[in-house]
């Protein structure tokens, strides 16, 4: 890197104002957007803002004089120039009223002016981006959900199953409408899954707390166990536990990918004993006389 | 790609009021509708070409609007200026 003294032109005891008043100059002659075709102006651009941004802060440039810190520390964060868009073909602020003079009937420039007008005419429209929430079992079974656009209609979205958070949906031609016989553009609609009072999804899978009573958990039986697909009953084994899992096979979300016979996750069942809530009589006279359930020490584990 | 308005006002680093003022003058033109305008990348540079006329280069009101016209009259030129040329080129190659 230069000296930004010699880069700005100035003496090393410049005024501020001094510094200004050059960097203004540089900055006339080198701006990129004032300079559309010339691809050194960017360089010489961006060394004279660097050097400007240097000594323009007091603090910076005593510290640079001081030998503290070297031109290097000036650096600019990078910025996309006006003139890297300009030239794409469907720009809003483009203006060919500057040479309208010069085209007459049937000439060539007349006739790229036409194509060029009609081109901008027909422009297609952009994309629009919106976001959708999806209730948990929308997303697990499918399903179709209207989505408000800003203007005041709707738009149909079909859910395919199995859908995650931030999966994107483009719906072709449902953007903004095209100027003159311009396709519209799409709409990306990002879907965000809502979470569910009880099933979680990882995967594939679908987890589910099950409470179950005490005499389902010692003498194991049928119970009814929710299924994203509606309710199932599952047989609970003898002397089941709290955290024994269970798996409902092909009852989570159909795995997606796949195609034809990929088939679905697993429901994966965690059975949780619960005890009636109320104090009874019967129970604590049977557990007070239960020499087993006194040897039994669940926290043997945790004794070192 | 489209950027709302909040995003853009983040990135282009202006607050409602100057916005508004820019829009009025034609400076900025989102496209979208009034109560939700879009923004474009092509429109953050050139918030921040606006912002370097006005501050770098002490360019006045009137002043920005005068060269940005012209800004807009030479990519029009130059775009024209390549179809003509990719034109002839094209002609030229049947011969």
């Amino acid at each position: 890197m230069r000296d930004p003294y010699e880069i700005l032109g100035v003496e090393k005891s410049a005024s501020p104002d001094d510094i200004r008043k050059s960097y203004r100059k540089l900055a006339k002659k080198f701006h990129p957007d004032l300079n559309p075709g010339n691809k050194k102006a960017e360089e010489q651009f961006k060394e004279a803002s660097s050097a400007y941004d240097l000594l323009s802060d007091p603090d910076k440039r005593a510290r640079f004089d001081r030998g503290e810190i070297d031109a290097t520390g000036a650096e600019r964060p990078q910025q996309r120039f006006y003139r890297d868009f300009a030239a794409e073909p469907d720009h809003a602020y483009t203006d060919a009223s500057g040479f309208e003079d010069f085209a007459t009937e049937n000439d060539l420039f007349a006739e790229i002016l036409r194509r060029q007008a009609q081109a901008r005419a027909n422009a297609p429209g952009p994309d629009l981006h919106y976001r959708l929430p999806v209730a948990f079992l929308d997303a697990v079974n499918g399903g179709t959900m209207r989505l408000n656009v800003p203007d005041g209609g709707t738009l149909e979205v079909k859910i395919p199953a199995g859908i995650e958070t931030g999966q994107v949906l483009r719906l072709r031609g449902k953007g903004a409408p095209g100027r003159g016989s311009g396709k519209p553009g799409d709409a990306l609609v990002e879907i965000e899954v809502m979470p569910h009072r009880f099933f979680t999804r990882t995967g594939d899978d679908i987890h589910l707390e099950l409470p179950i009573s005490l005499s389902e958990a010692v003498l194991g039986g049928e119970v009814p166990v929710p299924t994203p697909t509606g309710p199932v009953m599952m047989r609970v084994p003898k002397n089941a536990n709290t955290g024994t899992t269970l798996r409902l096979k092909g009852k989570g979300v159909r795995r997606h990918g796949g195609g034809q016979g990929a088939g679905h996750g697993d429901e994966l069942v965690r059975l949780k004993v619960m005890l009636p809530p109320a104090p009874d009589p019967e129970l604590e006279k049977f557990a007070a006389g239960w020499q087993a359930g006194k040897s039994y020490d669940p926290r043997r584990e945790m004794q070192s | 790609m489209t950027i709302t308005r909040q995003e853009f006002l983040m990135r282009a680093n202006l607050d409602e009021g100057t916005l508004e003022a820019w829009v009025a003058e034609e400076w900025l033109i989102p496209t979208g509708t009034a109560t939700e305008p879009a923004f474009s990348d092509a429109d953050v540079a050139r918030a921040a070409l606006i912002r370097d006329l006005r501050h770098d280069l002490d360019v006045n009101d009137p002043g920005i609007g005068v060269i940005l016209s012209l800004i807009d009259q030479v990519h029009g030129l130059r775009r024209t200026l390549a179809d003509v040329l990719r034109d002839m080129h094209e002609r030229g190659g049947r011969d």
